[in-house]
């Protein structure tokens, strides 16, 4: 995935909605290859909060077929998802 | 706004009214506590109810959920074994609403017309011991072979499972994933490998059976998958939608029939030189279980209407589950209140709306899984 300045700003606000909506500002040192899944972050409450940001924020509605495990076992492969969305 | 039924609506819920009564009410029994009885599945099934909301093609009446409703609400109201209508519904809500959503073309053409037409049954196994509300804590595996699944774990509690001919199992392919690792199957009750406990013994709804479920070894067909790998919570969430709207219609119609024994009894029944019902202390308790049912009865066509549409309508849902289930168990302790020693005695069909609508807060996600989502829904 590339490294664009697009990109990047899509992690970041990935990474804030998920450190200030999901974690309440818990530090559990979240970066792009935290687990998200594994450690339980994101279950079956979260995932439809953040589905709705996803689009508020980036104007694009995640497909089903892509509420998939390989797209949100955390936030690199998340962003990678949203970006590829957005075209 | 328009609160009419449309007269086939109408002669639909007449006519289940009418069979349920004439089958499954009346003084000459005590109906609550018997055991299963093929033969009162078989008379609701040639009704139509087990697949009341199944595609005609597939064998069905092709009711949408808001139509659905109102006839298992007419089963609930005209039918006095509760464990029945939840037996029922439980089939069709939760094991056979995923096969029509989410199975592929020849497993729905080999499942959907025997389960439709209630010549077999389904049951949905998804507790576990440590994974109740968290229910996607399950840990039930279920590993690729081939042409074949392999699952093995243990399921705590199944309803209809000592009955059942087809299980939807829910079954974790890779706990790391979490919510997105769980995959769903329908495993017929004859695989090898599939092993079911005892009867369990229950509070209430005595006429619907369950029980545990073992699978040890055991080789599901890559076609018994529902839905993709890693996409069994989103059957699972699918399934709770039409559980906590269509299911819950037949609390309604319980309420109902409770609400008019309950008014006939206080007509009827003098204490102090009048009718109970004279006294205001009787009057309002009967006023405050009316407003209970109608209240929870347009939270829940509303949900259905919403479902119907297409429309997002988790919150609506949950409102109704929560409204009808708490509605249910507050009215069944009034009612029992208002009938005194007789409402406390199990000869008379009063006692067991208690013991059948307790559960009604705990399955299906509880009243607090149902106020989480609606808090979530509010932004909290």
């Amino acid at each position: 995935m590339s490294n664009s300045p697009a990109t990047h700003d899509i992690e970041q606000a990935l990474k804030q909605y998920v450190a200030r909506e999901i974690l309440d500002g818990k530090d559990i040192g979240l970066d792009a290859d935290t687990p998200l899944l594994e450690w339980g972050v994101i279950n079956s409450l979260e995932i439809a909060r953040l589905l709705g940001f996803v689009r508020e924020q980036f104007g694009v509605v995640v497909p089903l077929e892509s509420v998939t495990a390989e797209h949100f076992k955390d936030l690199r492969a998340l962003t990678g998802l949203v970006a590829s969305l957005k075209g | 706004m328009d609160f009419h039924w449309s007269e086939s609506q109408d002669e639909l819920y007449r006519r289940a009214l009418e069979l349920a009564r004439r089958h499954f009410a009346g003084p000459s029994r005590v109906w609550a506590d018997h055991a299963f009885d093929r033969a009162h599945w078989d008379i609701c099934a040639e009704f139509g109810l087990m697949g009341l909301c199944v595609p005609e093609a597939h064998g069905g009446l092709g009711l949408d959920a808001l139509t659905t409703a109102r006839v298992v609400e007419a089963f609930g109201r005209g039918c006095e074994d509760t464990g029945l209508v939840f037996s029922a519904a439980a089939h069709l809500f939760a094991a056979v609403m995923p096969i029509v959503e989410y199975g592929d073309d020849p497993l729905k053409a080999a499942l959907l017309p025997g389960l439709a037409r209630g010549a077999a049954i389904g049951a949905n196994a998804i507790t576990e011991g440590e994974a109740g509300s968290d229910a996607f804590a399950l840990r039930t595996e279920a590993r690729r072979d081939g042409d074949f699944y392999v699952l093995d774990g243990a399921k705590s509690y199944v309803s209809n499972g000592p009955v059942a001919d087809e299980f939807v199992v829910y079954a974790t392919m890779n706990r790391k994933h979490g919510y997105l690792g769980i995959t769903a199957f329908v495993v017929a009750r004859d695989t090898p490998g599939l092993r079911l406990g005892a009867p369990l013994a229950k509070m209430g709804l005595k006429s619907s059976p369950a029980c545990s479920l073992y699978l040890e070894n055991c080789r599901v067909p890559v076609g018994r998958r529902l839905g993709r790998e890693g996409q069994g919570g989103a059957v699972f969430q699918a399934s709770m939608q039409w559980e906590r709207s269509c299911l819950f219609a037949g609390y309604v119609g319980m309420m109902e029939r409770q609400l008019e024994q309950a008014v006939e009894y206080a007509r009827t029944r003098r204490q102090g030189g009048k009718p109970i019902g004279k006294h205001q202390a009787v009057a309002h308790r009967l006023a405050d279980m009316k407003l209970r049912l109608e209240a929870a009865r347009l939270l829940l066509y509303r949900a259905c209407w919403l479902r119907d549409r297409g429309e997002p309508a988790v919150a609506a849902v949950s409102l109704a589950k929560l409204a009808v289930s708490e509605a249910a168990r507050q009215s069944s302790l009034d009612a029992i209140q208002l009938h005194g020693g007789v409402g406390f005695a199990a000869d008379y069909n009063v006692e067991h709306m208690l013991r059948d609508s307790v559960p009604a807060t705990l399955f299906s996600g509880t009243s607090e899984i149902q106020r989480d989502l609606v808090a979530r829904e509010l932004g909290l």
